[in-house]
């Protein structure tokens, strides 16, 4: 293929693309058009539709209405195999490198050369070898090509998937935030063959979070927002000030603020003095006051080590450093035992992972946590009193209002809405001073988070100091007091609730305040 | 879950110990039926189920124990050696069996806790040490002449009841209180049904751990210290293949592989099951060779049906 350096007709265009999962709209009507010797990246928050756009690209999934438009031909749908043969590949964030194989290996799975030898069909390994040297040495990558992929690093698999494509012809590569795990030096080598692959006249789709990135790489953008597009163009006619309040601006329908004034003249109920994770990329350096009634949130990035913060807080997760104090108590946990018996609560952020035990009545997973409290041996010790517990476990279900036939019921029967508050009442029935709420209304209804929130609310008015970890910004915008932006297992900065705004946050979660 | 599967649950292998009492009933009318035998049925499955009662907590905790035979064996070798030395055998049969027993369980539990290793492996490995231990403790010969007194007490009758079954219903009866009255049960069903939230609801993974190892190691140190009074000698070479028929019998009786799910009295009657087919096969007087295809084929089967019917759910 020459190099063409204007932008000529698109390769692909994707016209009206709308996906909805079981009800819900994961896409409405996107259109994309990719064109070659270009770079067009894609920007959006957390669940914007990025990565759902660009599986429909590849054939895992089908649209439910829209089509792709390839070389002036228009599919409905396209399949894995038909996708990769009209040349489109897509470097995911998870590579799907083979680490047990070689580089080699690697290149050629699926479409292994053979050549006959001593009348047999055997494996053409000279010919592999040449391929490969080739291709691996025009994107400047110098290995061994029979080293096992697991010994290879991060960004030597990623430029070994990039060689892959290259070596199918692809004419379209789509990078899923390929720069995430990456150092400097390699993000520059990284973005030298973005630019090598323009110059043949490839189209280069590049999905990022990072505005830097954006301007230093792309041509053109799109922004997708609650999965419809909100906004595309050239890169050089838009500032960064543009592209956020592009990626926000979701609408609030229900706010849960705060009546009264929180009242921080009081000592804080609990203070965090510098903790650091034993493994520093997670968490480092956190300090925050939290006081009664206040409900804290914790905005930022999915992978920026906000649930490692709370793991750390809850003895959950080794610490380096840091020092908690409950009331000017020092109650650092050692462990989640520590913690809860110290007046900690925590609803983690996997129902069914880290939450609810499935082989239990709602009643016992009520409980659970209760009798370890009160048990004087660390849980071992102590007989179940089965009508005090019937009796807690009674009033949670009224509390929090779990909708079920009775307490004796599996957990496993409930909706996930249900379940999730089954463990807030689990919480409840321990009298803690603070509750850790991480990302309490994952995947469930809207009714059940309107309860949620409310129950949150009620809590902090009891005078509970409340943490809660989210990545949907308006509803931490609509119930928190105060909001600590999270970035790169710090914080950035607190912000004030009823002042903060989505374009604020999402700039200091992503940026850090530093670019403008 | 359907109301047949409910039923299931709580009966399906007493069910399957009537099909299987039955079939041995109808091939041998005259001998299986003999109360005589039906007490024997009892005293040979006691040590079964001893092994098995310890077995089922560490399935409980999606685990498994490996090392119940050589236990079996070390805990009857030193409470032999003491006895022949002299020791008062109660105060042999507290220390060899149900000291030495907790502290080989505790080491199972160590090993696990500190290397965070499947308990597959460790007690693959220790099953291979203790057995080791026991071969260069006894020098590979068996110890006997015990305490008359010793043999009676655990050979013999209280009232009409043979001392094997009193031993082995207590120790069942006291763990069935443990895992449904206790904290400590309910904390081990707990990390058995899902290790990660039990940690982050403040239950002590490795404490429990700890305990369940330690449990099945005194059951398996009673049935060491009961082998060697049946036989009236502790053999080097004892408890073979018990993990086996420890492991079948908690299946059988309805233990989830996965953890979590499990109760006592089902997994007595899977031991019974397990003693009752052996029993059976000898009275039909099957060579010892083609006893072991049968019990497997046997094991595979109960264990199918249970699985075909739990389906409805």
């Amino acid at each position: 293929m020459s190099a063409t350096q204007a932008a000529s007709a698109p390769v692909v265009e994707m016209k009206g693309i709308t996906k909805t999962f079981g009800g819900v709209h994961a896409l409405q009507g996107v259109d994309l058009d990719i064109c070659p010797g270009e770079v067009h990246v894609i920007l959006g928050e957390n669940g914007a539709g990025k990565s759902t756009l660009m599986k429909i690209l590849s054939g895992t999934y089908p649209p439910t209405a829209g089509k792709i438009v390839i070389d002036g031909y228009a599919h409905g749908s396209l399949r894995p195999t038909q996708a990769a043969h009209l040349g489109i590949a897509i470097i995911y964030q998870e590579l799907s490198v083979i680490s047990e194989l070689s580089a080699l290996e690697n290149l050629f799975v699926g479409r292994i050369p053979l050549r006959k030898r001593f009348g047999m069909l055997v494996v053409d390994w000279p010919l592999m070898e040449r391929e490969s040297r080739t291709v691996l040495e025009s994107l400047g990558l110098k290995i061994d090509v029979h080293t096992p992929v697991r010994h290879l690093s991060i960004a030597h698999r990623q430029m070994i998937e990039i060689a892959k494509a290259l070596m199918r012809h692809a004419r379209v590569v789509v990078m899923d935030e390929p720069t995430s795990s990456l150092t400097n030096v390699e993000v520059a080598r990284l973005f030298s063959i973005v630019r090598q692959l323009r110059q043949e006249g490839r189209a280069v789709v590049f999905i990022s979070h990072k505005l830097d990135e954006v301007r230093q790489i792309g041509d053109r953008f799109t922004v997708l927002k609650d999965g419809s597009t909100n906004g595309s163009g050239k890169v050089e006619a838009v500032t960064n000030d543009d592209l956020v309040r592009m990626m926000v601006g979701r609408s609030v329908k229900q706010y849960f603020l705060n009546e009264a004034a929180i009242d921080r003249s009081q000592p804080p109920v609990l203070t965090v003095n510098n903790v650091s994770s034993r493994d520093r990329r997670w968490v480092q350096d956190v300090s925050f006051d939290l006081f009664a009634g206040e409900i804290l949130g914790f905005a930022g990035l999915v992978g920026s080590g906000r649930t490692e913060l709370m793991n750390c807080l809850f003895g959950a997760m080794p610490r380096r450093s840091g020092k908690i104090e409950l009331r000017g108590r020092d109650i650092t946990p050692r462990g989640p035992v520590e913690a809860l018996k110290n007046g900690m609560a925590y609803i983690t952020e996997s129902r069914l992972q880290t939450g609810s035990m499935p082989n239990f009545s709602i009643k016992d997973n009520i409980v659970i946590s209760r009798s370890v409290k009160i048990s004087p041996l660390r849980g071992l010790w102590g007989l179940i009193k089965r009508r005090e517990e019937n009796g807690i476990a009674e009033e949670q279900r009224r509390l929090v209002s779990i909708k079920c036939s009775s307490i004796e019921q599996n957990i496993i029967e409930l909706s996930g809405g249900n379940q999730q508050k089954v463990l807030v009442g689990k919480w409840i029935c321990i009298q803690p001073d603070v509750f850790i709420f991480d990302e309490p209304t994952r995947g469930i209804d809207v009714g059940a988070k309107a309860e949620i929130y409310r129950m949150m609310r009620e809590l902090s008015n009891q005078g509970k100091a409340i943490i809660m970890v989210s990545s949907e910004l308006p509803e931490i915008l609509a119930i928190c007091d105060r909001i600590a932006v999270f970035r790169a297992g710090r914080i950035v900065r607190i912000l004030e609730g009823n002042s903060a705004s989505e374009e604020q946050i999402l700039e200091l979660a992503i940026s850090g305040g530093n670019t403008k | 879950m359907t109301r047949l599967a409910k039923l299931w649950d709580r009966f399906g292998t007493f069910c399957i110990l009537i099909i299987i009492v039955i079939l041995f009933s109808s091939l041998s009318p005259n001998y299986f039926t003999k109360p005589d035998n039906i007490i024997q049925i009892f005293v040979q499955s006691a040590i079964t189920i001893l092994t098995a009662l310890g077995e089922f907590f560490a399935i409980l905790i999606a685990g498994i124990d490996l090392s119940v035979g050589s236990v079996v064996a070390l805990t009857g070798i030193i409470t032999g050696k003491l006895m022949v030395s002299g020791m008062n055998p109660f105060l042999s049969v507290m220390l060899g069996g149900i000291l030495v027993g907790a502290v080989l369980g505790g080491c199972n539990g160590l090993l696990v806790n500190y290397t965070g290793l499947h308990p597959f492996i460790i007690t693959l490995g220790t099953n291979a040490i203790f057995r080791g231990l026991t071969m260069i403790i006894s020098g590979a010969n068996p110890v006997f002449g015990f305490p008359y007194s010793f043999i009676l007490a655990l050979t013999g009758n209280v009232w009409i009841v043979p001392a094997p079954v009193l031993l082995a219903v207590s120790v069942a009866v006291i763990l069935w209180f443990i895992t449904v009255h206790t904290r400590l049960g309910r904390n081990i069903y707990a990390l058995g049904g899902n290790r990660e939230a039990a940690y982050f609801s403040g239950i002590d993974i490795k404490l429990h751990t700890l305990v369940v190892f330690v449990i099945s190691g005194v059951c398996s140190g009673l049935a060491g210290v009961l082998s060697a009074a049946r036989l009236g000698a502790a053999e080097p070479g004892a408890g073979q293949n018990f993990e086996t028929y420890a492991i079948a019998s908690a299946i059988i009786g309805g233990t989830s592989f996965f953890g979590g799910r499990g109760r006592i009295p089902s997994v007595v009657v899977g031991g019974l099951i397990i003693g009752t087919i052996s029993n059976g096969l000898n009275i039909l007087q099957i060579p010892t060779f083609y006893q072991l295809v049968v019990m497997g084929g046997l094991i595979i089967a109960a264990v199918s049906l249970d699985r075909l019917i739990g389906r409805a759910r």
